[in-house]
């Protein structure tokens, strides 16, 4: 689906990127951490062709990115990132509409199957009774699940997330994963907790300076040393008994030796 | 819900439009009854030829006139505001109603009487103060539409300045010909301005509800519209362009008429809606209706006198955007 080749990306004399190395497989979902600054977002940047590469290769079902136009790239791949508010008051249901445009030509117009696959996708994301409203009336974790839902009309084979679980609480964390997990299209996403990371995807991407620092399963990339290392805090990994998966605990120094 | 709304305002305001146009054919200094100029549009009936020379000749252009460029405006301003995700973006944005008049005053005043229509001054200037705007803003890939308003501005003012230099200096006959100019009027306009004027509408809107649905992926960020498949500095390059060209078709057969390409977008945003198409369509019908109805109070207040609509629409638009601002709809 998705091979990324000994990818690097300069900005200035500044080396954002260097020498990053992976691949993803239909229906794989897999999870970009790493510390602030440590690549994550400019390597989301380079898969969706907001930046070219400076060296490397970035295959996308087995052909080169930069041989798609943005119509099929647009076809092909879906981005889900945050917006800042709109300045004029749209609807759910035009938001989600946006999510056709890449299939479409001038002048095409909405036809009956397209209102099905809209009202499919909003009824996806649990979203289809609020069709009608405005989006500004929506909560973060709703305007988060409808650009998924215009994503999804996309129709794309890949969908890339960007911090898609900022500024939502918890309940709405696991909802959006959930809902993204059981979606069945391959899926690259950069998240900050790392518990929800490796509760949710088959794979991590560990970024750090803008070099990978490893790849494989929770369990081969979320280790105790390499953790301390990258974060700079003391750290513990464990499996929680009822999940069956790792989970890690950063243990800062005590609150009394701080002040 | 949001569709039987829209359905209602625009077979209202369609409805609204007819009327207007025809009623507006009835009104001026010569008594024509609404029945001859029925009769004298349909052909049936041989009316007076006096009749008929005032509808066909004078009334008529003037009011297909005052529908394209009232359409025209409101669509350009609509485009612009969508495009740019700028609620105060205008038509006048690239300093063309200063680049105008600069071209008016230059064949007016400095060049020999007559070897240069003042249209095709205004025309010239307008074109150049975009091409100036065009140069200077070409960098940044229009991305900051702040920067391209920002522009125009300085444009404006560098061009007003020489304007009025020129028109100090001037005698006072030819400058108060430019300064009236400037203040826009249809009283000027004939068929030959409709078949300018018509096309050009007509191409700007048809290629605006092309690109539709570009437009409404910009409405919620460049990034989103980017990641949809739309090169958004084309998108908004053409557009630029084309709103551009049209107003300064509009500004060389009427010169400046204000604030409705600001005004009518939010006005019709409130009522249609906010996507492209029902935008565009209710900005072209209710602009046209705005610009009849100044028209005709623009001809028909003052006894043997008009009142330049430039002075009318800046004097109701200005009214009615402190009014919405301070209702909080804006």
């Amino acid at each position: 689906m998705l091979n990324v080749s000994a990818v690097s990306l300069q900005l200035g004399d500044q080396t954002i990127l260097q020498d990053i190395q992976f691949s993803l497989a239909k229906g794989e979902f897999i999870g970009v951490v790493g510390p602030n600054g440590a690549g994550k977002s400019s390597l989301l940047r380079l898969i969706q062709r907001a930046v070219p590469a400076d060296s490397g290769q970035i295959l996308l079902k087995q052909r080169p990115l930069a041989h798609y136009t943005s119509q099929e790239l647009a076809r092909t791949l879906a981005v889900v990132s945050q917006h800042p508010p709109p300045l004029f008051a749209l609807t759910v249901q035009q938001v989600a509409e946006m999510g056709l445009l890449p299939h479409k030509s001038w002048f095409e117009r909405t036809t009956g199957s397209d209102e099905q696959a809209i009202a499919r996708a909003l009824q996806k994301v649990g979203l289809l009774n609020k069709a009608s409203q405005l989006i500004d009336t929506l909560s973060g974790g709703e305007l988060q699940r409808l650009y998924i839902a215009r994503a999804l009309l996309q129709q794309p084979a890949l969908l890339l997330l960007d911090e898609p679980t900022n500024h939502l609480d918890v309940h709405y964390q696991h909802q959006i994963l959930q809902l993204v997990r059981c979606l069945g299209i391959a899926v690259l996403a950069c998240l900050h907790d790392l518990n929800l990371a490796a509760l949710y995807c088959d794979k991590l991407l560990l970024l750090h300076q803008g070099r990978q620092c490893a790849f494989g399963t929770p369990a081969q990339v979320l280790q105790q040393e390499r953790l301390q290392q990258v974060f700079r805090l003391p750290c513990q990994v464990a499996v929680q008994p009822q999940l069956q998966r790792l989970q890690v605990t950063f243990l800062p120094p005590e609150l009394t030796d701080l002040c | 819900m949001l569709k039987r709304h829209y359905a209602k305002a625009m077979m209202l305001s369609t409805l609204l439009l007819l009327a207007s146009m025809l009623l507006s054919l009835t009104l001026g200094s010569a008594d024509v009854s609404l029945a001859d100029t029925i009769s004298v549009l349909v052909g049936l009936a041989p009316g007076s030829p006096l009749a008929e020379t005032i509808v066909w000749q004078i009334r008529l252009p003037r009011l297909l006139c005052a529908v394209l460029v009232g359409a025209g405006l409101a669509v350009s301003g609509a485009i612009l505001q969508n495009a740019s995700r700028n609620p105060l973006a205008d038509p006048y944005l690239f300093g063309l109603m200063a680049g105008a008049g600069l071209g008016a005053t230059l064949v007016s005043v400095v060049l020999p009487a007559q070897l240069v229509g003042i249209a095709a001054g205004a025309f010239a200037g307008a074109l150049f103060a975009v091409a100036l705007v065009f140069v200077v803003c070409a960098g940044q890939h229009w991305r900051k539409v702040e920067i391209t308003l920002l522009a125009g501005v300085a444009v404006s003012f560098m061009l007003s300045a020489i304007s009025s230099f020129i028109l100090y200096f001037a005698e006072p006959f030819a400058a108060n010909r430019v300064i009236f100019w400037l203040m826009g009027s249809l009283s000027r306009t004939d068929w030959y301005s409709v078949a300018l004027l018509a096309p050009v509408v007509v191409l700007v809107l048809v290629l605006a509800l092309a690109l539709r649905r570009q437009l409404d992926a910009l409405l919620l960020s460049d990034d989103s519209a980017r990641t949809l498949g739309v090169n958004t500095t084309r998108l908004r390059l053409v557009l630029l362009l084309a709103t551009a060209l049209l107003t300064a078709c509009i500004v060389s057969q009427c010169g400046g008429i204000a604030f409705v390409g600001l005004m009518i977008p939010h006005l019709v945003r409130y009522f249609f809606g906010v996507t492209s198409v029902r935008l565009l369509l209710g900005c072209a019908v209710v602009g046209a209706v705005f610009l009849i109805w100044v028209d005709n109070l623009a001809r028909t207040v003052l006894p043997q006198q008009e009142i330049p609509l430039g002075v009318i629409t800046s004097l109701v638009g200005s009214v009615f955007f402190l009014f919405i601002m301070r209702a909080q709809r804006l």
